[in-house]
């Protein structure tokens, strides 16, 4: 119960940061974002061509009227139709995440389970070989560029020059087969880029935890590595850890999406958002931009309910 | 002394860290035995490798940077530095239990007091879930912790430093030990805790039977306390005696050094050891002879030559100086 009473008041809270993140957002998409005048106009319009069309699309409406009337749709998540298309943003958001979500969920969950196992291994043995080979690995993840490593992988796992093992492009959940034919691949290079950030920095946490005195304690009192790693450490470094997942979920929906799905050609929210920049589609910008501050704050409080079920010093006050 | 066999007999012990400056012998020859059911105090100023000495007789000492270079553990006639890391780890906590400094770290604080107290009883007693809260229960009743059905479902912050310390001491006594280790374990306390905690101490000491090395800077303790004391300087013990003998008749220049700085001091509570001028040698440039030597009233030029062995005093002790006390 006062789990929930303290979930509402924590959405409370998050709204300030919502209307903040929102009101900046949407000034930098109107005022200095792509739209899509020029678009609709011909070859050298006049100004008043020019001024007819911004009436049509509904730019020369006042700010706050324009900023409004998007809190109204946040808040309905009914964000019109799109310029381009005409299509319903809310029904191209309904068939878009769902093929984000399958798309990335595989690759973030593994990236950070993975990286939680190695710097397990690497921080159980610090200083001899595990270790340094972990990290030596981790060093190369983490500087190589995303792009470079899907680029690399496209070639290697799906073309002749390499394995030719999958298709380069495309999409499609039909059978488990085939959506492991296409999931697999951007899971390997997600993996793979988020496992370089990800195992150094639980290692640093791990190692940090390790040195600690209840440690010493435990180990005085008989406690087996397997347990200490896994009982005494691991639930002391599990603040560290939600945070860092959930501080990384922006980075995963704005870059992972957007690299992954314009590079492998799936049809998730990241295309859709890259296609919607490229044309000045703007109530889908605002939908995407919308719904990711959304998922961030609501993020925060999730983590902020996780710190109270982990660590009995956090009240929930 | 009456009891013949020691349970726990350091030989030669050598501890041995590497620091960015170079190799430090924290522990350099430490030789000391304890009896069965004795009190023996451990004392010497800050940083003369007490608390690694302690550590060692569990195997604790953080690896890396250190490592035990040498020397012997004999405890009840086995020889802990050859146990497999398994064989060792059915020493801790059932036949040696150690009790730490820090009560506010040394226990974990994500889980409950029961958990923790429960979870080392598991460990070594083949005991059901409810046997073992049953037991800690008792445990924490007897080490006067109020109030035990509630505080066992609590976690270590919401216990003040004097119960999370006699948490600490049920633990010690879960698994019945013959030796406790307790390296300065009312120093982090307020004075009137530390006099508490320490009564409780002896009286579980003895009524568990057990034998105690007590770590401490504080004179007064060792004379309350222990029946025996072994001084270190430097890495080494420099005077070993009957706490009866080391007060009345202190033999090395250090002891007496420490035991005259007493009343003067004896007012202030004393956090440290008190003071003898001049300083402790630098560990990584010792001086060839006696490393008192630069603070010792008797030095003479044979001092600073060859260190002085440990040699058996008339009462009974052991000293290691040139020109002892009489
Ligand atoms: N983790 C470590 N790394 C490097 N050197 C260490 C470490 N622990 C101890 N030492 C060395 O061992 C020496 C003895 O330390 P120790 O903790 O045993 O002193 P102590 O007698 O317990 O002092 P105190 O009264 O302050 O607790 C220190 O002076 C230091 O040089
Ligand atoms: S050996 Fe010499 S220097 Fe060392 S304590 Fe004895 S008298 Fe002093
Ligand atoms: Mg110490």
């Amino acid at each position: 119960m006062d789990i929930l009473q303290y979930a509402l008041r924590r959405l409370l809270a998050g709204l300030p940061l919502l209307l903040g993140v929102t009101l900046f957002s949407f000034t930098l998409m109107v005022y200095f974002g792509p739209d899509k005048t020029f678009e609709l106009l011909g070859k050298n319009p006049t100004a008043q061509e020019i001024a007819e069309v911004r009436h049509q699309l509904g730019y020369d409406r006042p700010f706050v009227l324009r900023y409004g009337e998007y809190l109204r749709e946040l808040a309905t998540v009914d964000f019109g139709n799109s310029d381009s298309t005409g299509e319903r943003v809310s029904s191209l958001l309904a068939r878009t995440i769902p093929v984000s979500l399958a798309l990335e969920l595989p690759g973030f969950v593994l990236g950070n389970l993975l990286g939680i196992a190695l710097a397990l291994l690497a921080a159980y043995h610090r200083g001899r070989w595990p270790d340094k080979l972990i990290m030596g690995l981790s060093v190369i993840g983490m500087s190589i560029s995303f792009l470079v490593v899907i680029f690399v992988f496209q070639i290697w796992f799906c073309t002749s020059h390499g394995l030719d093992l999958f298709p380069v492009r495309g999409w499609g959940t039909a059978s488990l087969a085939d959506y492991l034919r296409h999931v697999t691949v951007p899971t390997l290079a997600m993996v793979f880029v988020a496992l370089g950030y990800n195992t150094r920095f639980y290692r640093a946490v791990i190692v940090e935890e390790m040195g600690r005195d209840h440690v010493r304690t435990a180990r005085a009192f008989g406690a087996a590595p397997a347990r200490l790693f896994w009982r005494d450490i691991l639930k002391n470094c599990a603040i560290p850890v939600i945070t860092r997942i959930v501080f990384t979920i922006p980075a995963i929906v704005i870059g992972g999406a957007l690299l992954l799905e314009t590079s492998f050609g799936i049809p998730g929210v990241g295309k859709a958002a890259y296609e919607a920049i490229i044309s000045g589609d703007q109530p889908v910008l605002k939908a995407v931009v919308g719904l990711t501050t959304a998922l961030f704050v609501i993020a925060l409080l999730v983590a902020d309910i996780l710190y109270r079920a982990v660590d009995p010093r956090v009240s929930l006050e | 002394m009456n009891h013949p066999t020691p349970l726990l007999a350091l030989r030669d012990l050598v501890v041995e860290f590497d620091t960015m400056a170079g190799r430090v012998r924290a522990v350099d020859g430490v030789s000391l035995d304890v009896f069965p059911e004795e009190s023996l105090a451990l004392v010497g100023e800050s940083g003369c490798g007490k608390t690694v000495t302690a550590l060692s007789i569990l195997r604790l000492v953080p690896q890396p940077p250190g490592r035990i270079a040498g020397g012997s553990i004999r405890f009840d006639g086995r020889d802990l530095l050859a146990l497999p890391e398994s064989g060792m780890r059915a020493v801790r906590g059932r036949d040696i239990a150690m009790i730490f400094q820090e009560p506010m770290t040394a226990l974990n604080p994500v889980f409950t007091v029961g958990a923790q107290l429960g979870d080392v009883i598991r460990r070594h007693q083949r005991l059901s879930r409810r046997e073992a809260r049953k037991a800690s229960l008792a445990l924490l009743e007897q080490v006067g912790i109020p109030e035990p059905g509630r505080r066992i479902d609590e976690y270590p912050h919401q216990l003040s430093g004097g119960q999370r310390q006699r948490v600490m001491i049920a633990m010690a006594l879960s698994c019945g030990p013959r030796l406790l280790v307790a390296d300065e374990p009312t120093t982090a306390l307020d004075v009137t805790t530390q006099a508490q905690v320490l009564e409780e101490i002896r009286r579980l000491q003895a009524e568990y039977r057990m034998a105690m090395i007590l770590v401490t800077h504080d004179l007064g303790i060792v004379a309350e306390t222990c029946t025996r004391a072994v001084v270190m300087y430097c890495g080494q013990v420099v005077e070993a005696a009957t706490t009866a003998a080391l007060f009345s008749r202190p033999h090395h220049p250090y002891t007496v050094g420490l035991l005259d700085s007493i009343p003067r001091l004896r007012e202030t509570r004393l956090a440290e050891l008190p003071v003898i001028p001049g300083r402790v040698p630098d560990p990584l440039q010792l001086p060839a002879g006696c490393r008192f030597a630069d603070r010792c009233p008797r030095v003479s030029a044979e001092c600073r030559v060859v260190s002085p062995p440990l040699v058996a005093t008339a009462d009974g002790g052991l000293v290691a100086c040139y020109h002892p006390h009489p």
